[in-house]
């Protein structure tokens, strides 16, 4: 790995023009639209950015020379005229954009249902403190629709990647819900079954799988078709705060307060390995192991990087196949961390409301990559085991090799 | 097959050196030198000591690959180029993609060339 990651760019929220006590400042969240078009950042005090991506060029200088946090390299809330700023009246805690664009399957069902709040354009889910999720239209900021049901924070939100606007939301109320935009946001499911609250949900990118994980310990694993609970994967030792797929649907990994990240094998729920979380320079004593917490881990784009964000005040670029980070960064008070959709660049939130970009690694997959991604992009596990090819190549294409 | 219809951003040189790849049923494809030595395999047929037959030609023997991974063969040289154009510059690497149908295969080949 050639560097560290370079902060290119770091944003701070304006200051806001009425201080409310109830509400808080930190970065719950931080999103990338899935065609990188847009950022969104809940920037505290019940805030959405919507900032355009590529930021403008004065907050990246050119070759990506940055230093660290130059007064060149903020903006303080004033920006571009397409810079939408939402007021969502309480704390946001969970954000997802719909995919975008849409298939034109897509168009074509909105063309032919005119009475439908049109949510064929990009949109953006908030997650309140409330319950409430608010759905709003990316281009304009307008509101579009309110989906009640939830009874406390809804903490993490997923939209299904085929476009078809079926949103998953996680909740403290323990519960996760389908909600239908296509239907006026109408709640079509309720998943039961976690004990404590779920912190996140991810959908894999064959929308075949929904992932939840949650206090007690646990990760679910649901079908996305039949809504129902495929399997429980137990490991972690404390609450699970944070999971993501690959980009071929092959992989998940999990975070956990305990600061190990899991990397499981989802066809299977087999464990396939443990990322430990040590202090770089051990304590002197023993007491500071518990702090390196982990809050957010990520998938890099093309399947061969991880970046998670622990308590330690580190952020860790990890290579699949390695055992220990590849490069660090230092950052205070992470809470969030995702990749932009087309590499080259990380996004991470903190509790004071400041988002960070990172440049991240700059990959060029071998074509064994491509070829396992692309299999595994429809393959299941089970299916690759029974396909005539040698036992290497199966341990290459189930991950169990690299 | 005419080889380069898709180029990478124009990187190649003007005094390119060609080799020509012969598949076991005789089909030949013939690749600028530099990109066909993204293969770990193809560089050491090429420079190796004697046990192949190609080090005083340039020309690779691939008696091992059937005809019908000819079209492999192509998504394989369009790798070379793609890896040759962009592991030297600084620029965003686009995605390559491969075809879900030939994507077995050509993992064969990737795996037996090293790329």
């Amino acid at each position: 790995m050639e560097s560290e990651p370079l902060l290119l760019a770091e944003l701070k929220p304006g200051r806001p023009h009425q201080f409310d006590w109830k509400s808080s400042c930190e970065t719950w969240s931080v999103a990338f639209s899935p065609d990188g078009s847009w950022f969104a950042w809940s920037q505290g005090h019940c805030i959405v950015k919507l900032i355009p991506w590529p930021l403008e060029e004065q907050f990246i200088p050119k070759g990506f020379e940055a230093k660290s946090r130059s007064s060149k390299n903020e903006t303080k809330g004033r920006g571009s005229p397409k810079e939408k700023t939402l007021d969502c009246g309480q704390i946001v805690w969970g954000l997802a954009f719909s995919p975008w664009p849409s298939p034109p399957s897509r168009k074509l069902w909105a063309r032919h249902h005119p009475q439908v709040p049109d949510v064929s354009c990009l949109v953006l889910a908030t997650g309140l403190n409330d319950g409430q999720i608010k759905i709003w239209e990316v281009q304009t900021g307008l509101l579009l629709l309110n989906l009640s049901g939830h009874q406390d924070v809804v903490r993490d939100l997923s939209f299904t990647p085929s476009g078809s606007l079926i949103l998953v939301s996680a909740s403290r109320d323990k519960t996760l819900r389908i909600w239908d935009l296509n239907k006026h946001g109408k709640q079509i499911q309720v998943l039961s079954g976690h004990l404590q609250w779920v912190y996140c949900c991810s959908i894999s990118p064959d929308c075949s799988m929904l992932c939840s994980a949650a206090g007690e310990k646990s990760v679910f694993l649901w079908s996305m078709r039949s809504y129902t609970l495929i399997r429980k994967l137990e490991g972690h030792q404390s609450s699970v705060v944070s999971c993501d797929f690959s980009p071929d649907s092959a992989l998940l990994v999990t975070a956990s307060y305990d600061t190990n990240v899991i990397m499981w094998d989802p066809y299977t729920g087999e464990r396939l390995r443990s990322l430990h979380h040590t202090q770089v320079d051990p304590a002197m004593d023993d007491s500071d192991v518990h702090i390196s917490s982990l809050r957010s881990v990520c998938f890099s784009p093309e399947g061969l990087y991880l970046a998670t964000v622990a308590d330690d005040r580190l952020l860790r670029i990890w290579a699949l196949e390695l055992k220990t980070p590849i490069a660090f960064a230092p950052m205070t008070n992470g809470l969030c961390c995702t990749f932009f959709p087309h590499g080259g660049v990380i996004a991470t939130g903190t509790r004071d409301g400041h988002v960070q970009f990172w440049t991240a690694p700059r990959v060029l997959s071998s074509l064994k990559h491509l070829c396992r991604k692309a299999l595994r992009s429809f393959l299941t596990t089970y299916q690759v085991l029974a396909l005539p090819i040698p036992k290497k190549m199966k341990e290459f294409l189930t991950y169990r090799t690299f | 097959m005419d080889g380069e219809k898709k180029t990478y951003g124009g990187c190649e040189g003007p005094d390119a050196v060609y080799v020509k790849l012969i598949l076991s049923d005789g089909h030949e494809f013939i690749v600028k030198k530099e990109r066909a030595l993204t293969s770990g395999t193809i560089k050491a047929m090429l420079s190796g000591p004697g046990q192949f037959a190609e080090k005083e030609a340039d020309e690779v023997h691939f008696r091992e690959i059937p005809s019908h991974v000819l079209s492999k063969v192509y998504a394989l040289c369009m790798y070379f180029m793609y890896k040759v154009c962009y592991t030297n510059s600084s620029t965003e690497i686009p995605e390559f993609p491969v075809a879900p149908e030939i994507a077995l295969e050509l993992l064969m080949a990737a795996n037996f060339l090293d790329c």
